[in-house]
């Protein structure tokens, strides 16, 4: 995918998510449905895939929880290249939505 | 003491989603997957919970992140076959929406699982049927019933693999046919009577190579019997044959009934892949020859 290329929307709610914070795929998928009003759900096949992917493109990196007292866990990190990614989707979308309202 | 049952199974890849739904069924029969083997499964009796179940594919490259991204949402890894299917469960819970079920839950990523099986798939059913294409030529230059054999075993596999390869392919296509397995069965059935076939033929047809020399003769050899060789599998065989003589050579083949199949007489004379159509029997190579001489013949 090139990076101009529209999102898929399990892409978009993954790196909309983490732009809140580096999270684990539990918490991406709560997050996600939340904000989705449970219009969106990602599956684990569909999470483990997504996220797969955008380490080997570089927009997340995976991180080890530190808390303390907390079993360590894997948690996703977006990245700069993730935010300008995440960043260039939106005013996509914005200006999808703004020609949709000037019509 | 647990009882267990062992079931084997006839489903094609581009037929998983049919094995969901009858894991689903045993589950619900109390029926619960122990292990998933390629061919047979086992199962444990266990009335008291109902599992939902979730096949994938592929070459997992970091297998605990993998395994941990299918826990975090409810689902327990079973196991996988050697050939890379991942067998997951979830305990049923009917007051869950019917998406808590899934794995792929947007087009894109259910088509790059399915995508993964279709390329593998692609490539075999292309390499076998180059193979069978080969087979095909070497047929028609020098029809024999081991090339059709394999120009007929490779074709059937290639052709079912690539119809598998099509539908795996399509993100529409229906991956729960009843009537499926029949191709299945045709793409085992083929595997098991062609190498049978393959195997048998190779046995039975008969290979000759013979040479003979001489100096100035003595006594002149008339139909002198060289060799003798049993056809058991009637099929086009071909002669190599080669002489090199200072006076004429006859070198002929006749069958059980003292009939001429095959014969001539030259001093310089060379042949290949000459087709003869052999009836089961016993042979019997003869040569005349009043000088010296050779010959090499080949049957095969």
């Amino acid at each position: 995918m090139k990076k101009n290329e529209p999102l898929s929307e399990s892409y978009y709610y993954i790196l909309l998510c983490l732009s809140k914070g580096a999270n684990h795929g539990y918490g991406i998928m709560q997050m996600t449905e939340k904000l989705s009003k449970g219009d969106v759900t990602i599956g684990s096949g569909t999470m483990y895939g997504a996220t797969g992917n955008m380490m080997k493109k570089g927009w997340i990196r995976e991180i080890m929880s530190d808390e303390p007292g907390v079993e360590r866990r894997r948690l996703y990190q977006l990245t700069e290249s993730g935010r300008e990614v995440l960043h260039e989707e939106i005013a996509r979308l914005r200006r999808l939505l703004e020609n949709a309202e000037e019509v | 003491m647990s009882e267990y049952k062992t079931r084997y199974k006839a489903y094609s890849a581009w037929n998983y989603e049919n094995e969901i739904e009858e894991l689903n069924k045993l589950s619900e029969d109390g029926w619960q997957l122990v292990k998933a083997g390629n061919y047979h499964s086992k199962f444990v009796k266990n009335p008291d919970i109902r599992y939902r179940y979730q096949l994938d594919y592929g070459n997992i490259e970091d297998m605990g992140r993998y395994i941990e991204t299918f826990r975090e949402q409810g689902w327990e890894y079973i196991n996988s076959t050697y050939n890379h299917w991942h067998y997951f469960r979830k305990v049923y819970d009917p007051s869950l929406p019917a998406s808590s079920y899934e794995i792929f839950t947007d087009r894109e990523s259910l088509k790059e699982m399915t995508g993964r099986w279709a390329k593998t798939a692609f490539v075999m059913s292309a390499v076998i049927g180059l193979m069978a294409l080969i087979y095909l030529i070497m047929l028609i230059r020098m029809p024999q019933i081991l090339y059709l054999l394999l120009f007929l075993t490779l074709g059937i596999e290639s052709a079912v693999l690539f119809r598998g390869a099509l539908i795996m392919n399509d993100p529409d296509a229906n991956r729960n046919r009843k009537g499926d397995t029949k191709f299945l069965y045709v793409f085992l059935i083929v595997l098991v009577l062609g190498c049978a076939g393959i195997i048998t033929t190779s046995a039975l047809h008969t290979h000759v190579y013979s040479t003979q020399q001489a100096g100035s003769m003595d006594s002149p050899k008339t139909d002198e019997v060289w060799n003798t060789f049993t056809v058991r599998l009637p099929d086009y065989y071909y002669l190599d044959l080669d002489i090199g003589s200072v006076s004429p050579v006859t070198v002929t083949i006749v069958d059980e009934d003292e009939e001429t199949v095959f014969t001539k007489t030259s001093t310089d004379f060379h042949v290949e892949n000459m087709r003869l159509p052999l009836s089961r029997g016993e042979y019997k190579l003869l040569l005349s020859a009043s000088s010296g001489f050779k010959v090499t013949f080949a049957l095969d």
